[in-house]
């Protein structure tokens, strides 16, 4: 029924630009002849759903790990599989980032799960991106943009990571690290623009570019 | 050509101006070691007095070397030449001294020096105001400090929020060990320090450490700080700031030793640091000693002599006279002795000065002239000679014959002063300490600990010692290692000192108020006698004394003469230096840049813009925009060539004949679900969502406590304990924070969670009689007909191939289609519904046009048609009050208290202009009568007002006192232009009162 075609993803306009544009021909900086130190990559469109729910209630963690094959997580982290990661944002509340169509995952969910809980597609609100690079310019991007710190995190192992929702720039994201040492940056769509040349801003110094 | 840099001091040649001179430097100079060297006295002119001044000191105490750097948009005004480090083509010149600084018309006031006594500005306020503007005028003119310029800032600042263990303030003796001790442990630490090399008062010294020379021993240690992965260095950094729970900001300047034009990147950062641990190492400053003129050019600290010769290879006179009440000047004496350049004498207040390094001066065949006291400076523009003479032993005295000593150089100094500034950002209240003859810094009201000499340690071995300890403590504070320490101590030989003699004011053979001016705070010019006239004039707290003669008030904040001034007070008053305190430091430590402290939050990075999924589309057709909140909103679509009033005209127009579409995805939207989820909305909204079936839409008010409306908006009910709740655009998050509160703190027992879906959610809206046809083109299986899917129903359904919801809400009062799609799909939708329009010429609309529809059908605006003090009766809106639900409704109670009950409240009602071309300005006062005399009686005001193309007349929306009873009468507007607009009060609705257009085929 849907398509891609028909979605625009919220850093769409930013796709192919880089915090050089004007200085160095176009070609060149997609070609990877000049050295971009920081690599923003906007992931495709999937499912982001909000879950609410008492971590207490056997039959709603049990849900969770038979449709999504994962743990709820704590605080302050992530789980993830191949298909899907679901991050912790409060004592009762996650965000489920998944594959499986949004529509079709939610369903399954309420079926399987009972009593007070709230699962609600926010999947047109939020996009994710992965801020890739050298470690020194990937941690001053962070530090000139959020006031957490996020060296004090444990690094992300096989299928788990760290998280936290925290002031980004003047808006705001959900932070988590990777194995590779990258980061990815869940925001929500009214402030992408704001958020894309806050981080072509930011690494200008290292060098910067947005891909999709 | 330099005629004062040592021999034996080389490096790159670097050329540069000062007062339009070209002079020559070397690497590694400041700006007042280059000047110095190349014999420059006169450096500017005091600020009251204009005297001639030069180079006092070596760092951020300097008063004197004020410059303004640069030209043109990136000049900087008021730096200290002893701070700016030197570069190829560097332009300064001196602030003060209009129209030059050798010649000053300044200079002809100050030799009337007594017209401007201490409070001045004070009493120039007193006198009739006409004449302060001649004197403002005069003052700024001649003695202002420097320029700020008049263009945009071209350079780029920035912030980093920095977390460490360990903050270390101050990389001299104390601080370099403080941060290896913490360093070692793995704690994270930073270690930070203004000037451009780490080593502080190290950089400068002649002692062997370890068996190296001090500046060798420096370079390993740093060496060894670098090798740290948990270490960051930051030179050139000042932290200038200590604010609560151990926040620390801390000014790093990148570039500007780079010069001012040619640098790229970030010139100066901001580093916003959370420490758990701080150790605060950050010296101590000589004291100068206040005698008579002793701010002739040629007079200096001891240890800035001793810095410039060490440090920067310049000898800066050639004949010194060396004045001390203490034995570490005598140090200056040697270093002199070195440069083969003529040492006089060495003046010593104290009677028998008898101390190790005292022998090793004498021994080296220097006079020392002990029981005297250096009276007088003399000279013009530079220092010709000084009066001694020989003083008490409480030093308030001169006790023989005066003597004169020819000098060009006179190094003076008073004891040292702990740098307690930061201790005392914190609160920390410095404790006067009669053992070092100075403050130290209070206790502790942070996690913080000082060592070294801003404690009140001035020897080596002590700083070593104090900063170790404090590293280890602080790091074992945080988690890491035991506290103790883990390096061997350093092998240094520091001379046994003798007592210094506590000397605030060396007495002169006549009495303070008839001597020449000694001065005690020389940016201001603040004398011994000024101080004591303010005490004589009744001023006795030490922060009013301040204030009337402006002791500490420079940029350099009173760094060399406050310690004098408070002493010079206490003796005034016939007090302790104890009981007459300290004035409170405070932020910032030295002038901080505001680009710096604005950093990248500037220009279109200053504000958050946020779009709609259809942003793009709007910007292609031209849309003229609107900010709502942080949203930006289209306002109109103007074709070529129409003004703002055509194009909202044919918008309308469009609208109410055919049909045009809104983008409406700003609209606050929340998913409310739980077992309790309609109990809740009842409770927060003035009518009853119990019976609402889903599939179904209401329209309701919310109030606060106190009765007043705060948002509105429909809410719908999407399926069993499963809601949508609208909210305004404004109001979005506050709506949801207010849910939010409600739930958490006064109902926790009702089962129920928000979730904003506002970004989540596309949508545009179809309004129109041609409404329907448009939708029904591009959806197959939503029956759309009047039965099937009425006003205030939605449907899912399939819009364009995507799947959509859909509402049949207006706010136009036409027949209306809210389509909403997850928001990736927005612009696709938003496309698909222009192509489907095109044979109805459906119109995209903006914001004004959607107000002035909406005004036409009387529907509010809440925070344009209400202000926060209107109730629901107020806005003729009791039809929303559900007074039956059994449970309360926020703001319930208040809509029983007398004043919402009473008569005469300001009440929503229309106005149709008496002249209906004429628009009345929103915020137009109503008058009942148009002859009263002003004052005359406002019984209202405009809240809305626009044109109605559709109906030809203006149109007015307003709130009169008992309005709804004065259907039919006529109102006045008196307007600031003298206009009077006249207009009948009628029904706020003016169009299709009956509500039909919503039914329409």
């Amino acid at each position: 029924m849907s398509n891609n075609s028909q979605q625009e993803l919220p850093l769409n306009y930013f796709h192919r630009v880089s915090s050089h544009r004007g200085q160095a021909p176009n070609a060149e900086i997609f070609n990877g002849e000049v050295e971009y130190a920081l690599v923003v990559k906007e992931s495709p469109a999937c499912a982001f759903l909000s879950l609410r729910g008492d971590p207490n209630d056997a039959g709603f963690c049990a849900a969770v790990i038979d449709i999504l094959e994962l743990n709820l997580s704590t605080r302050g982290n992530y789980h993830c599989s191949s298909q899907s990661r679901i991050y912790w944002l409060g004592p009762d509340e996650w965000l489920l980032v998944s594959e499986i169509d949004a529509s079709v995952l939610e369903a399954r969910l309420r079926e399987a799960m009972s009593g007070h809980i709230s699962i609600v597609d926010v999947s047109g609100g939020q996009t994710m991106v992965n801020l890739r690079g050298a470690p020194m310019a990937i941690d001053s991007v962070l530090k000139k943009s959020c006031i957490y710190d996020f060296a004090g995190w444990s690094n992300a192992g096989s299928g788990k990571g760290r998280c936290a929702q925290t002031t980004f720039a003047k808006a705001s994201a959900l932070v988590s690290n990777r194995t590779d040492g990258s980061f990815d940056l869940i925001i929500r769509r009214s402030f992408a623009d704001y958020i894309a040349l806050w981080m072509l801003d930011a690494g200008r110094e290292f060098g910067l570019r947005i891909e999709g | 050509m330099s005629q004062n840099r040592l021999a034996s001091h080389t490096g790159a040649v670097i050329d540069f101006t000062f007062n339009g001179k070209s002079y020559q430097g070397i690497a590694g100079d400041t700006l007042a070691s280059a000047l110095l060297a190349n014999g420059v006295d006169v450096v500017g002119r005091s600020f009251k007095y204009s005297r001639p001044r030069g180079i006092f000191g070596h760092g951020a105490e300097e008063p004197n070397a004020i410059i303004q750097l640069g030209s043109g948009a990136s000049t900087v005004p008021n730096l200290k030449a002893t701070q700016v480090e030197l570069y190829q083509g560097l332009e300064a010149s001196s602030v003060n001294g209009w129209p030059s600084v050798n010649f000053d018309v300044m200079a002809i006031v100050g030799a009337f020096g007594r017209l401007m006594p201490p409070g001045f500005y004070y009493k120039t306020f007193m006198y009739p105001k006409k004449l302060w503007m001649t004197y403002e005028h005069f003052i700024r003119k001649a003695a202002g400090l420097g320029t700020a310029p008049v263009e945009a800032d071209p350079d780029t600042y920035d912030k980093l929020n920095q977390h460490c263990d360990v903050l270390v303030v101050g990389a001299g003796p104390a601080g370099l060990v403080a941060a290896r001790e913490a360093a070692r442990t793995g704690a994270r630490v930073i270690i930070a320090d203004e000037q451009s090399e780490f080593g502080g008062s190290l950089l400068a010294s002649q002692q062997t450490m370890d068996g190296v020379m001090a500046p060798r021993w420096v370079a390993s240690l740093v060496a060894e700080l670098v090798a740290y992965k948990n270490v960051q260095l930051l030179p050139r950094s000042t932290v200038f700031g200590y604010y609560d729970h151990n926040f620390l900001t801390i000014l790093e300047r990148r570039t500007d030793h780079l010069g001012l034009s040619s640098a790229q990147g970030t010139r100066q950062r901001l580093h916003r640091v959370r420490a758990v641990q701080v150790v605060l190492a950050t010296g101590a400053f000589e004291r100068p000693l206040v005698f008579a003129h002793n701010d002739i050019p040629g007079v200096m600290l001891a240890s800035s002599v001793s810095t410039y010769i060490n440090r920067y290879g310049v000898a800066p006179g050639k004949k010194l006279l060396l004045f001390t009440t203490n034995d570490s000047a005598y140090q200056t004496a040697l270093d002199w002795q070195q440069t083969g350049r003529q040492i006089i004498a060495v003046v010593d207040t104290r009677s028998n000065p008898s101390g190790d390094i005292v022998a090793a001066v004498k021994l080296r065949g220097i006079e020392v002239i002990g029981g005297h006291g250096l009276i007088e400076a003399q000279g013009n523009k530079r220092v010709k000679r000084a009066l001694i003479a020989p003083i008490n032993a409480s030093g308030t005295q001169v006790t023989g014959p005066v003597r004169r000593l020819n000098c060009d150089l006179i190094a003076c100094s008073g004891g040292w002063s702990p740098a307690v500034h930061l201790s005392s950002h914190t609160g920390a209240k410095p404790v006067w300490d009669e053992s070092i003859v100075g403050f130290r810094p209070g206790e502790s009201k942070q996690q913080e600990r000082s060592a070294g000499a801003c404690r009140g340690t001035f020897d080596l071995t002590g700083c070593l010692a104090e900063g170790a300890s404090a590293g280890a403590v602080a790091a074992s504070l945080c988690g890491h290692g035991d506290g103790s320490v883990q390096f061997p101590a350093c092998a240094v030989e520091d001379y046994i000192e003798q007592p210094q003699q506590a000397l605030f004011l060396v007495p002169h053979t006549s009495a303070t108020s008839r001597a020449p001016s000694q001065f005690v705070d020389f940016q201001l010019d603040v004398s011994a006698g000024g101080i004591e006239l303010a005490v004589r004039e009744g001023f006795e707290s030490v922060e009013h004394v301040k204030r009337y003669t402006a002791l500490g008030f420079g940029t350099d904040q009173g760094k060399l003469g406050n310690i004098n001034g408070m002493a010079i007070l206490a003796n005034a008053l016939d007090q302790t230096i104890a009981e007459t305190g300290t004035t409170i430091f405070r932020p910032s430590y030295t002038p901080t840049t505001f680009g710096a402290i604005a950093g990248r939050d500037v220009k279109a990075l200053f504000d958050p813009e946020r779009y709609t999924a259809m942003h793009r589309w709007h910007v292609e057709h031209g849309a003229e925009f609107e900010n709502v909140g942080q949203w930006k909103r289209p306002w109109y679509f103007p074709q070529q060539g129409e003004t703002m009033n055509d194009a909202v005209n044919r918008e309308c127009l469009a609208v109410r004949n055919s049909v045009g579409m809104l983008d409406a995805s700003t609209l606050g939207k929340i998913d409310i679900q739980g077992p309790d989820a309609a109990e809740f909305i009842t409770r927060i909204y003035t009518n009853s969502y119990l019976k609402l079936a889903p599939g179904k839409c209401r329209y309701g008010v919310m109030l606060k406590e106190d009765g007043m409306i705060f948002d509105d908006g429909v809410c719908a009910c999407l399926g069993d304990n499963h809601y949508l709740m609208f909210t305004t655009t404004g109001g979005a998050a506050g709506v949801l924070a207010w849910l939010e509160i409600w739930q958490q703190t006064e109902w926790p027992e009702l089962q129920v969670y928000f979730t904003s879906v506002t970004d989540h959610w596309a949508t545009a809206t179809v309004t129109g009689p041609n409404a329907r046809r448009v939708i029904a083109k591009v959806c197959q299986d939503i029956d759309l007909s009047n039965e099937a899917f009425s006003f205030m129903d939605w449907r899912d359904g399939t819009v364009a191939g995507v799947k959509a919801r859909v509402f049949r809400i207006s706010f136009t009062g036409e027949l209306s289609y809210e389509v909403n799609v997850p928001a990736h799909y927005g612009r696709h939708i938003w496309q698909a519904l222009i192509e489907a329009g095109e044979e109805f010429s459906m119109t995209p609309y903006g914001t004004e046009t959607m107000h002035v529809l909406r005004a036409e059908k009387g529907f509010i605006i809440v925070g344009q048609d209400t202000d926060g003090s209107m109730t629901p009766a107020d806005m003729n809106m009791d039809w929303v009050v559900g007074n039956k639900k059994t449970f309360s409704f926020i703001g319930k109670r208040s809509l029983q208290r007398s004043d919402t009950l009473r008569e005469n409240r300001k009440q929503f009602v229309g106005l149709k202009t008496v002249d209906g071309q004429a628009v009345l300005p929103e915020g137009a006062q109503v008058v009942f009568d148009a002859k009263q005399k002003i004052p005359m009686s406002m019984q209202g005001h405009v809240t809305s007002s626009y044109y109605s193309a559709y109906l030809g007349h203006s149109i007015a929306l307003a709130v009169v006192k008992g309005g709804l009873g004065r259907m039919g009468q006529v109102v006045h507007c008196p307007l600031a232009d003298g206009r009077i607009i006249a207009a009948e009060i009628v029904s706020s609705v003016f169009y299709d009162p009956k509500g039909e257009r919503h039914h329409v085929e």
